[in-house]
């Protein structure tokens, strides 16, 4: 049947169909934009990566297909092992004390009242607007091994100076510590949100059946903000799998290969040494292991949330 | 609404060949952040004002090293990026092999009054890759001794010439930097030991003052007794920081500051920060200093150099046009003729007629150490060696580490060894 026939016919069959052509028309324009943009800047150079990744190849200009070679060479590569490592020990550092720290810190500005509130929570907020630049200026300048201003507290209890971006065991925790300072904001914000959304009443009610603090906490805080934990735990995990700028800045010109993350390494093969086949193999590898874990975590800890 | 259009069109169709008849505007990249950068200033503002209405420079200052070369690389590609950049001559084999640099004909040279016989042989040569021309040298550039008149007198290590004496030799060296530091310095001499680049600079001259090579000719790196000579060089300074010397993972600014703040009473760095003092000291913020050209600690003298020169971009599908080339060639010409001014960046001219002028040879402290020009030893000709290379990575992989006794230099140069030779290709 054309659409002719259609418009010729009486009107109430039409009207019974699931789909109005107006209104899919008017979806379509609606959408349209948000996906050609999304097939352009996403879709098409995923495919591209992931086929880039086949070939022994520059940067940028065509190469040569060697199917999966660059596959069986990541996996014998030594440094693919110490940068998935080093970022698999960043975000074990970064996510969870982000989180629970963010959430501490909520639940305290969330009791302050008016003007005082304020402050806090722009306090804590600031760092979060400075670039990476800025973040690593301050703590590199505090950091410094000869004029930091940390450095007499650090002697206090190491003895000496400690040069903390050029001693491996510390380089790790410190640039995880100044990432949790730097990011925090944002989580302790989602999590005032999610704060704000339980309604008093819940805790009148447990405070008239006298349940102590701890109990509200367990017994009601904790269930109705576990989304919000969720959801800023997967995107500090997306986040911190992605590690580069921080690890990059204060360990450049240093021990760069046991240092470095895996984005780093992608940055390495790709730009440094124009071997743009190879960094797209890492690229392709990480964007897996980040789609697995992210859906892995948001489905488990969604299931315990609606247990 | 159509006649609108059409005046529209017709204006622009007429401003546009009268704007380029009168003036050709290049584009210009450059690394230069430091107290060298604010000469290059002066010179592109100097080159603007005499080439008034036929060109004019725009320049913009990028980030020295891989995020510059990372960039230039990218936007060439790209078919995006300047007309002319400053480019490092170490890096050179790195940049042909990816692509990124346009040849420049013997033709275009010699129509900008350029000529191989005004360049040092070495250093036109280090030019080209297997014979074509990518880059007209500007200077050579190298590590000096910077040192503290008052402190050094105060020790006796001064000459009655004004110039150090007594520092030849690693253990002479090493005595002086001990009486330095009995006599109340901090450190006999301040290094950026912090990072494999400056590393790199030291540990290179010091290699080079044994005849070692770090590569050879069959594509070996640091094969035979090279590496038990760079070993050598390694020790040399881990043994400073080992005994407190020289300070230990101290980041640039602040190995600076050691000496210009009198804590440290040499200094081992690029001659590039010569302004950074002579700045200071017309502000009367610095002691008097000097500075001479490394001492000889093995068999010969030898300094580590690199060199400062002009390449144009290989922008692919938009390349640099045949006018704003012939553009581009009266730049690197007039600078190379006013080179005498980017000696005041500590810098010294490749142009041999500046040179040799009178003038520069009464320069100071240039003319002091001006002496390294021939004794330079440019990094390994190599894809993997030059500034932000894969042999600046391993500096500070192994070397660094090495020198701040986190990695015994023996094991150390093994493992770089292994390292770069596991990345040629």
């Amino acid at each position: 049947m054309s659409a002719a026939d259609t418009a010729n016919d009486v009107p109430l069959p039409a009207r019974k169909k699931r789909f109005n052509r107006n209104e899919v028309l008017a979806a379509l324009i609606f959408v349209l934009p948000f996906v050609v943009v999304y097939a352009v800047l996403f879709i098409y150079p995923t495919l591209q990566m992931i086929w880039l990744s086949f070939h022994k190849a520059p940067l940028i200009g065509p190469g040569e297909f060697i199917g999966l070679d660059n596959y069986f060479k990541l996996f014998k590569d030594r440094l693919f092992g110490v940068a998935f490592w080093n970022t698999v020990y960043f975000v074990v550092l970064t996510v969870v004390p982000a989180t629970l720290t963010a959430l501490l810190i909520a639940i305290g500005v969330n009791r302050l009242k008016g003007w005082m509130q304020s402050l806090i929570l722009a306090c804590f907020f600031i760092p979060y607007i400075l670039p990476v630049s800025v973040v690593f200026r301050v703590w590199g300048w505090m950091f410094d091994s000869q004029f930091g201003i940390l450095q007499p507290l650090i002697a206090l209890v190491a003895g000496d100076n400690v040069p903390v971006f050029r001693t491996l065991p510390l380089f790790m925790p410190t640039v995880a510590f100044i990432t949790v300072w730097w990011t925090i904001g944002f989580n302790i914000l989602l999590f005032i949100a999610g704060l704000r959304n339980i309604s008093p009443e819940i805790y009148e009610a447990a405070a008239l059946d006298g349940t102590s603090k701890w109990r509200q906490f367990t017994r009601i805080t904790w269930p109705l903000i576990w989304p919000v934990t969720v959801l800023v735990l997967t995107i500090q995990l997306i986040a911190q799998f992605k590690i580069f700028d921080q690890v990059y800045l204060f360990g450049n010109g240093g021990r760069s290969d046991a240092t470095m993350g895996l984005v780093q390494l992608i940055y390495r093969s790709a730009f440094q040494k124009n071997n743009g086949g190879y960094g797209a193999t890492v690229a392709v590898v990480l964007f897996l292991i980040i789609v697995v874990f992210s859906v892995l975590q948001f489905q488990m800890l969604r299931a315990r949330g609606e247990k | 609404m159509k006649s609108f259009l059409k005046m529209a069109l017709l204006s622009t169709a007429l401003l546009v060949p009268s704007v380029a008849q009168a003036q050709e505007v290049v584009t210009w990249w450059d690394f230069l952040g430091g107290g060298d950068g604010v000469r290059m200033k002066a010179l592109i503002e100097k080159f603007n004002a005499e080439n008034a209405g036929k060109i004019e420079i725009q320049a913009t200052t990028l980030e020295w090293g891989t995020p510059f070369y990372t960039k230039v690389q990218t936007s060439a590609a790209i078919g995006e990026g300047p007309d002319v950049m400053t480019y490092h001559l170490s890096r050179l084999p790195l940049g042909v092999s990816s692509g990124a640099l346009s040849e420049i004909t013997p033709d275009e040279i010699a129509a900008a009054g350029l000529s191989g016989s005004d360049y040092a042989e070495s250093n036109w040569k280090a030019a080209q890759v297997d014979g074509k021309q990518y880059a007209i040298p500007f200077d050579i550039h190298s590590i000096i001794l910077y040192y503290n008149k008052d402190m050094l007198k105060a020790a006796g290590l001064l000459g009655d010439d004004g110039l150090p004496k007594g520092l030849d030799g690693v253990d002479n060296f090493k005595a002086a930097l001990q009486k330095l530091k009995d006599g109340g310095a901090e450190y006999g001499v301040s290094i950026h030991s912090a990072a494999g680049d400056s590393q790199w600079r030291i540990f290179y001259s010091l290699l080079g003052q044994q005849d070692g090579q770090f590569l050879d000719a069959d594509g070996n790196f640091l094969s035979g007794d090279n590496l038990d000579k760079a070993v050598k060089a390694t020790t040399v300074v881990a043994d400073w920081v080992k005994d407190g010397l020289a300070p230990a993972a101290t980041e640039y600014p602040a190995s600076i500051a050691l000496f210009t703040g009198g804590k440290a009473a040499m200094h081992i760095n690029g001659v590039w920060e010569v302004p950074t003092m002579t700045d200071l000291k017309a502000k009367g913020e610095l002691f008097d200093w000097g500075a001479i050209a490394l001492p000889t600690f093995f068999d010969h003298p030898a300094t580590w150099a690199d060199s400062h020169a002009f390449a144009i971009p290989n922008r692919v599908g938009n390349e640099v046009s045949a006018e704003k080339r012939a553009a581009v060639m009266q730049v690197i010409a007039w600078m190379n003729k006013n080179s005498l001014a980017w000696a005041d960046a500590g810098h010294i001219p490749a142009y041999a007629p500046v040179r040799n002028s009178e003038e520069f040879k009464t320069k100071q402290p240039n003319a002091t150490y001006s002496i390294l020009a021939d004794t330079a030893v440019f990094d390994p000709s190599s894809v993997l060696a030059g500034v932000a290379s894969p042999v600046y990575d391993a500096a500070g992989n192994y070397l660094m580490p090495a020198v701040n006794g986190e990695i015994d230099p023996q094991s150390a140069m093994e493992q770089m060894r292994d390292d770069l030779q596991g990345q040629v290709e």
